[in-house]
C-alpha cells in the first residue's frame, strides 16, 4: 500500500452524478454494483504502486464507457414487474399471507354457489366423520371413568364350556376363590334390579343394583357424601343412592344422607351419594342395596354378575386359572346346575377386561361405520378436488398473469394453498358445528342399550381430529392442483385465450384426472350401497321375519310386584284383577299378563326329569323355562298352537294341573307323543305339588337376531297356582283391534284401580320394544349406512354431472365438427352417455370386487342375508346405472342442442 | 452482414461464452470477471470493461447466469453471479459451436489453433 491514505470516496454518489449526463440513468442496484467496480478499480491501481492521479484515469476512462453504454445498464430481471408484487421476506410472509386470504375471500363470496357446495360437501363429510369418531372414541378409546379400570375384570363362569342361562357367575364358584384369592385384589357380586321408591314426593321407578360392599372397593368408588357400605352392611337396610338422584330427588340436600325412605316398601337408611362418575355398571343406575353372597342353599345355587381387580402385574389368564381351579372345589349343586348351565361338567371361569365386555359387540360395527363414513368423506373430498383442478384450469390466464407481473411460482402455489385451506377451514367450521350438533342428539339417536353413551362428548381428543382432518382433506384437494401449476406455461396460457383444445374424452390430463376421480367415487359409492343394501335388507329381513307371534297391534308394560310389599298369593290375585278388567274394555280383542317378556330370552329356567318313550332309559332331564301367564296369553301375542289346545279360564285350581309347551319343548324331549305327557309343577324351588298335563304345543317365539336359539318353554296358567305367582315383575300385554298406542291411559288406570301403589311403566307396543331392543342396533347401522351411501351417491352423481359438463365444453369444437358432418343428435348423445357408461362401468366393476372383499367385515351383523347376496349385487349397478344416466341428461341435452356453426366459431 | 456486424457478432458471442466459463466455476462479481479476463488472456482480449455489465444483464434476462447481491462480514455487498442450469446448457453449446467455427477456420483458411 503506498504510504499516503487512500482519500475517503463515495463512489455511488460520484457514478451517479457522472451518469446523470446520461440520456437515462441506471437504477440504484446498477449504480451500487458498478461504484465497487470503480473503487475496485481505483483500490488495485493503487495498491500495485499507481499514483492517484493514474487510479483516477483508469477510472475515468471506466466512467467515460458507462456513460456511452447507460441505456444498456439495467438489471432486466426475467420478469420485470410493473406493480411492485407484495414482498417475499420472511418478516412479512405473513403479511402477503394475509393479503392472499382477504383475495381468497373475496373470490369465494364471488362464486358462492362453487364456494358453498365445497363448504357443504366438505362439512357433511368432516361432520359425519368428527361425530362418528367422537362416538368411536368415546365408547372404545377413552379410559373408564374408575381409578382401576385397567385391572378390572368382568367375570364369566362356565359349567363344561356352557354358559349360564341367566346370571354370569354363581355363588359356589365365587366363594371358593374368595376364600384364598392370590391373583385378585377384590372379587365383587351384583344383580340389577329396579326398585320404586315412595314416600318424599311421587312413587318413582329407578333402575339399581344389589351389590357386595367389596364392589366399592373394586372399581375405586369413592362417595362424594356419607360412605359406601362395608362388609358388615351386607344385611343393613341401607342405600347408597347416584349424584344424579340426590340433585333431582333430594335437591342435592346435604342432611339427605341419614334420611329414610321407603324402598319397594321397606325403609332404608341413605347412608352415601356416589359420584355420577363412578356409577356402576351405568349411569343408567341410581341407586345400589347391599347384598351378600350366600352360600348355596340345599341344591340351589345364586346367580349374578361378577367383577374382579386383577392383583397388579397378574395377567388375566393367570386370574383366570386360578379361578378355574378354585371353582372346581366348589360344592357339586346337583341338577339345578343343570337348569342354569343346560349341563353339569367342570367349572371354567373366564374374564374380559370391563372395557371389552362393555363395548365387545359395537366393536366392529363402530369401525365398520367409521370405515364407511371415511369413505364418504374420501368422495366429498375428491369431489372438491376435481372441482378445484378444473377451476385451476379455468384460471391459468388469471394465474398467467399474476407470474406475468412478477409473482413467482410459490407465490401463485401458496395463493391457491391459502384458498383452498380457507375452504377447508370453513368446511371443517361448519363440519364441526353439524358433529357438535349430532352428538347432542347422540344419547336419543343411539340405542338405549348402547354402551358408554354418556362417554361420548365433544373433547379435546374430537376437536384435534376435526381440525386434523379438515387440514388432510386441504392436503387432498389443495395440493393436487396446486402441484399442477409448477407446469404452468406462461406464454402458452396467456395465448390460448381460454380457448380448449380440440379434442375430448380424456384428452387433456385434466380430464384424464377427473375421470379417474370419478371412476374411484363411483366404486367407493359402490361399496357403501352394497353395504348399505346388505344391512337394510337385513334388517327388513328382522322386521319380517316369522317371530312365531304378532308383534302388531299389541301394547305391553311392566308391573313390579316386589316382595315383601307383595306376597305371591296377593300377585296373583291383582294379576288377574287387572288382566280382567283390561279384557272387559271394548276395542280390546285380548289382555294377559306373562311373567317373561316374549322376546326375552332366558329369565327363570328350571331342571327336572320326566319320563319319554324316546329317551335312553326312559327318562329325560330336561331343561326348560316355565313361565306363569294367564289364558289369554296366547290370544294376546296371537301365538299359534300347533296341536291341542291352549290354557283356558276353565282351568282352575279345582280342575286338573294342564301346561302348554312350545315346539321346541317337544322336539327336544318328547318327540311326537306330547299330549298327555306330565311333568312336575315343583319349578323354582315353589313348593307347588303334584304334576302337570300337557295339553298343548305352541308355535315356539323366535329370538330373532339374538344368535339365541328357542328354548324349550313351559306355560302355566297362574289360576292353577295355589302358590301363587312368585316372580317379582310381570308384563301386561293387550291385543287391540286398532292402533294399540292409545290404550297406555287405560293400561294405567287398571293398574292404578287394583292397587293406588302399583306404578306400570315401560308402556309402549311390541313392534315399538322390539325396534327400541333387538331391532335398534342392526335399525341403526343400517340407517346410518344407507345414509353415507346415499350421500355418497349424491355427491358422486355431482361429481359425474360435473366432468361429463366440463367434457361436452372442452369437446365443443370437436362435437362441432361431427354436426357439422352430418351427426345426428342422437349419435351425438350417444357419444356423452357412452362416455359416462364407460366411466360407471369401470367404477363398478372396481366397486363390485372392493364389495365382495369388503363385506366380510359386516358378515356378523346380517341376519337372513348372506354376504354373496344376488340381489344386492345385481341392485346397486342397476341403481349406478340410473345414477349415471341422471347425470348425462342435462351434459347430453347440451352436446345435442349444439349449433354447429356457433361451435366451430367460438 | 457486413464484416462488421461480424466481428460484433463474434465479439458479443466469444463474451458470452468467456463470462459464462467464468462463473462455471464458482459464483463471480463483476469485477472479478473482468479481471479474470484480462489476466488469463494475458491482455490478449482486449475486453473493455464497459460491455461488461450489459452483457451480465442480458445474460441475466435470458436466464442464463442469476444475480444476487451477498453481504460478508466487514465488507460491502457485493452482486455474485452464478450459471442456472439454462446457463450451463447454453455455455456447452456455445462451447462445440466454437470447437466447431475454429476447427472449420483451421481446416479452411489455416487458421492456426491458439
Amino acid at each position: 500500500m503506498p504510504d499516503d491514505p487512500a482519500p475517503r470516496i463515495d463512489w455511488p454518489e460520484r457514478i451517479r452524478r457522472a451518469l446523470s449526463a446520461a440520456p437515462c440513468t441506471p437504477e440504484d442496484g446498477v449504480i451500487e454494483e458498478l461504484a465497487q467496480h470503480a473503487s475496485a478499480v481505483f483500490d488495485t491501481t493503487r495498491a500495485s504502486g499507481g499514483s492517484i492521479e493514474e487510479a483516477e484515469r483508469r477510472v475515468q476512462v471506466l466512467l467515460e464507457q458507462w456513460i456511452r453504454e447507460a441505456p444498456a445498464l439495467r438489471h432486466r430481471t426475467s420478469r420485470p414487474p410493473a406493480v411492485q408484487p407484495p414482498p417475499m421476506q420472511s418478516s412479512s410472509w405473513l403479511a402477503g399471507a394475509w393479503l392472499d386470504g382477504r383475495y381468497a375471500i373475496r373470490l369465494l363470496r364471488r362464486q358462492p354457489r362453487f364456494a358453498a357446495l365445497v363448504v357443504l360437501t366438505l362439512a357433511l363429510g368432516i361432520g359425519a366423520t368428527t361425530a362418528l369418531f367422537s362416538v368411536t372414541y368415546g365408547v372404545l378409546i377413552k379410559p373408564l371413568p374408575f381409578p382401576t379400570a385397567d385391572r378390572l375384570v368382568v367375570l364369566k363362569e362356565t359349567r363344561g364350556g356352557r354358559p349360564p342361562r341367566f346370571g354370569s357367575f354363581s355363588n359356589t364358584a365365587y366363594l371358593a376363590w374368595r376364600e384364598q384369592a392370590q391373583t385378585i385384589e377384590e372379587i365383587a357380586a351384583w344383580t340389577p334390579r329396579s326398585a320404586t321408591l315412595t314416600g318424599a314426593g311421587n312413587p318413582e321407578r329407578i333402575r339399581a343394583a344389589n351389590v357386595t360392599a367389596s364392589l366399592f372397593r373394586a372399581i375405586g368408588a369413592r362417595p362424594m357424601r356419607g360412605a359406601v357400605f362395608t362388609d358388615n352392611d351386607e344385611a343393613a337396610p341401607v342405600i347408597v343412592i347416584s349424584e344424579g338422584l340426590w340433585r333431582q330427588r333430594f335437591g342435592a340436600d346435604e342432611h339427605t344422607v341419614g334420611k329414610v325412605i321407603q324402598v319397594d316398601g321397606e325403609s332404608r337408611t341413605i347412608i352415601g351419594v356416589l359420584p355420577d362418575s363412578s356409577s356402576y355398571p351405568d349411569r343408567q343406575t341410581r341407586a345400589w342395596l347391599p347384598f351378600r353372597v350366600q352360600p348355596p342353599n340345599g341344591n340351589l345355587p345364586s346367580m349374578f354378575e361378577a367383577v374382579a381387580t386383577l392383583r397388579t402385574g397378574v395377567s388375566i389368564d393367570q386370574a383366570t386359572a386360578e379361578g378355574t381351579a378354585r371353582g372346581r372345589f366348589a360344592a357339586p349343586t346337583g341338577m339345578t346346575t343343570n337348569a342354569i348351565f343346560g349341563g353339569d361338567g367342570p367349572v371354567g371361569v373366564s374374564a374380559r377386561t370391563l372395557t371389552e365386555s362393555l363395548t365387545g359387540d359395537v366393536r366392529r360395527p363402530l369401525f365398520v361405520l367409521l370405515a364407511a363414513v371415511g369413505l364418504l368423506l374420501l368422495v366429498g373430498v375428491t369431489n372438491v378436488a376435481g372441482l378445484q383442478l378444473s377451476r385451476a384450469t379455468a384460471r391459468r390466464r388469471e394465474l398467467a398473469i399474476r407470474a406475468a407481473i412478477g409473482a413467482s411460482t410459490g407465490r401463485v402455489i401458496r395463493q391457491l394453498l391459502i384458498e383452498s385451506t380457507a375452504l377447508a377451514l370453513l368446511g371443517g367450521a361448519a363440519g364441526f358445528a353439524l358433529a357438535w350438533w349430532l352428538l347432542r342428539a347422540a344419547p336419543s339417536i343411539l340405542p338405549a342399550d348402547f354402551p358408554r353413551v354418556v362417554d361420548v362428548t365433544v373433547s379435546t381428543p374430537v376437536v384435534l381430529f376435526a381440525i386434523a382432518v379438515s387440514l388432510m382433506t386441504n392436503m387432498g384437494f389443495g395440493v393436487l392442483p396446486a402441484l399442477r401449476l409448477r407446469k404452468l406455461n406462461l406464454v402458452q396460457s396467456l395465448a390460448e385465450d381460454g380457448a380448449a383444445p380440440a379434442g375430448g374424452r380424456g384428452r387433456t390430463s385434466v380430464a384424464r384426472m377427473r375421470l379417474l376421480i370419478v371412476t374411484g367415487q363411483i366404486a367407493v359409492a359402490c361399496v357403501l350401497l352394497v353395504g348399505a343394501l346388505l344391512l337394510g335388507r337385513s334388517f327388513f329381513a328382522l322386521l319380517t321375519t316369522d317371530r312365531g307371534y304378532d308383534p302388531t297391534q299389541t301394547l305391553t308394560a311392566r308391573l313390579s310386584l316386589p316382595s315383601p310389599a307383595y306376597t305371591a298369593t296377593r300377585r296373583s290375585e291383582l294379576l288377574g284383577r287387572i288382566v280382567d278388567r283390561m279384557s272387559a274394555v271394548p276395542g280390546v280383542r285380548a289382555a294377559a299378563f306373562s311373567t317373561e317378556l316374549p322376546m326375552t330370552p332366558g329369565g327363570s329356567t328350571s331342571a327336572f326329569t320326566m319320563p319319554s318313550r324316546d329317551a335312553a332309559g326312559g327318562t329325560v332331564t330336561i331343561q326348560a323355562s316355565p313361565r306363569i301367564v294367564s289364558p289369554q296369553y296366547f290370544a294376546a301375542l296371537d301365538l299359534r298352537i300347533l296341536e291341542g289346545r291352549s290354557l283356558a279360564d276353565t282351568d282352575t285350581a279345582a280342575s286338573e294341573p294342564v301346561v302348554v309347551v312350545n315346539e321346541t319343548f317337544r322336539k327336544r324331549f318328547l318327540g311326537r307323543d306330547a299330549l298327555g305327557a306330565r311333568l312336575p309343577m315343583a319349578l323354582w324351588g315353589q313348593n307347588q305339588e303334584g304334576e302337570a298335563t300337557i295339553v298343548g304345543v305352541s308355535e315356539d317365539v323366535r329370538y330373532v337376531g339374538a344368535s339365541t336359539t328357542s328354548l324349550a318353554e313351559l306355560y302355566f296358567s297362574f289360576r292353577q297356582l295355589s302358590v301363587g305367582v312368585r316372580p317379582t315383575q310381570a308384563w301386561l300385554m293387550l291385543r287391540s283391534n286398532g292402533d294399540p298406542a292409545g290404550l297406555g291411559g287405560l293400561v294405567r288406570s287398571a293398574v292404578r284401580d287394583a292397587d293406588a301403589n302399583l306404578l306400570a311403566d315401560s308402556i309402549m307396543t311390541l313392534e315399538d320394544r322390539l325396534l327400541a331392543s333387538s331391532l335398534a342396533r342392526p335399525r341403526l347401522y343400517a340407517v346410518l349406512v344407507a345414509s353415507f351411501a346415499i350421500l355418497a351417491l349424491l355427491v358422486t352423481g355431482i361429481g359425474l354431472f360435473g366432468v361429463l359438463s366440463y367434457s361436452v365444453s372442452q369437446r365443443t369444437r370437436e362435437l362441432g365438427v361431427r354436426a357439422a358432418l352430418g351427426a345426428s343428435r342422437l349419435s351425438l348423445v350417444g357419444l356423452i352417455v357412452r362416455q359416462g357408461i364407460g366411466v360407471a362401468a369401470a367404477g363398478v366393476v372396481i366397486g363390485l370386487i372392493a364389495a365382495v372383499w369388503a363385506a366380510r367385515f359386516i358378515d356378523t351383523l346380517l341376519f337372513g342375508v348372506t354376504t354373496g347376496d344376488i340381489t344386492t349385487y345385481a341392485v346397486v349397478p342397476a341403481v349406478i346405472l340410473l345414477v349415471t344416466l341422471l347425470a348425462c341428461l342435462s351434459p347430453a341435452r347440451r352436446a345435442a342442442r349444439l349449433d354447429p356453426i356457433k361451435a366451430l366459431r367460438s | 452482414m457486413g464484416i462488421n456486424a461480424l466481428a460484433r457478432e463474434l465479439k458479443r458471442g466469444s463474451t458470452e461464452l468467456l463470462i459464462l466459463a467464468l462463473i462455471e466455476e464458482r459464483d463471480r462479481h463483476g469485477y472479478d470477471i473482468a479481471r479474470l479476463i484480462d489476466e488469463r488472456s494475458s491482455g490478449a482480449i482486449s475486453f473493455h470493461a464497459a460491455s461488461l455489465y450489459p452483457t451480465l444483464y442480458r445474460l441475466e434476462h435470458k436466464d442464463l447466469i442469476e444475480g444476487r447481491w451477498v453481504e460478508k462480514a466487514g465488507q460491502r455487498r457485493r452482486r455474485y453471479y452464478r450459471l442456472t442450469p439454462a446457463g450451463r446448457k447454453a455455455l456447452a453449446s456455445h462451447r462445440s459451436i466454437w470447437i466447431g467455427f475454429i476447427e472449420a477456420l483451421n481446416r479452411v483458411a489455416g487458421v492456426k489453433h491458439a
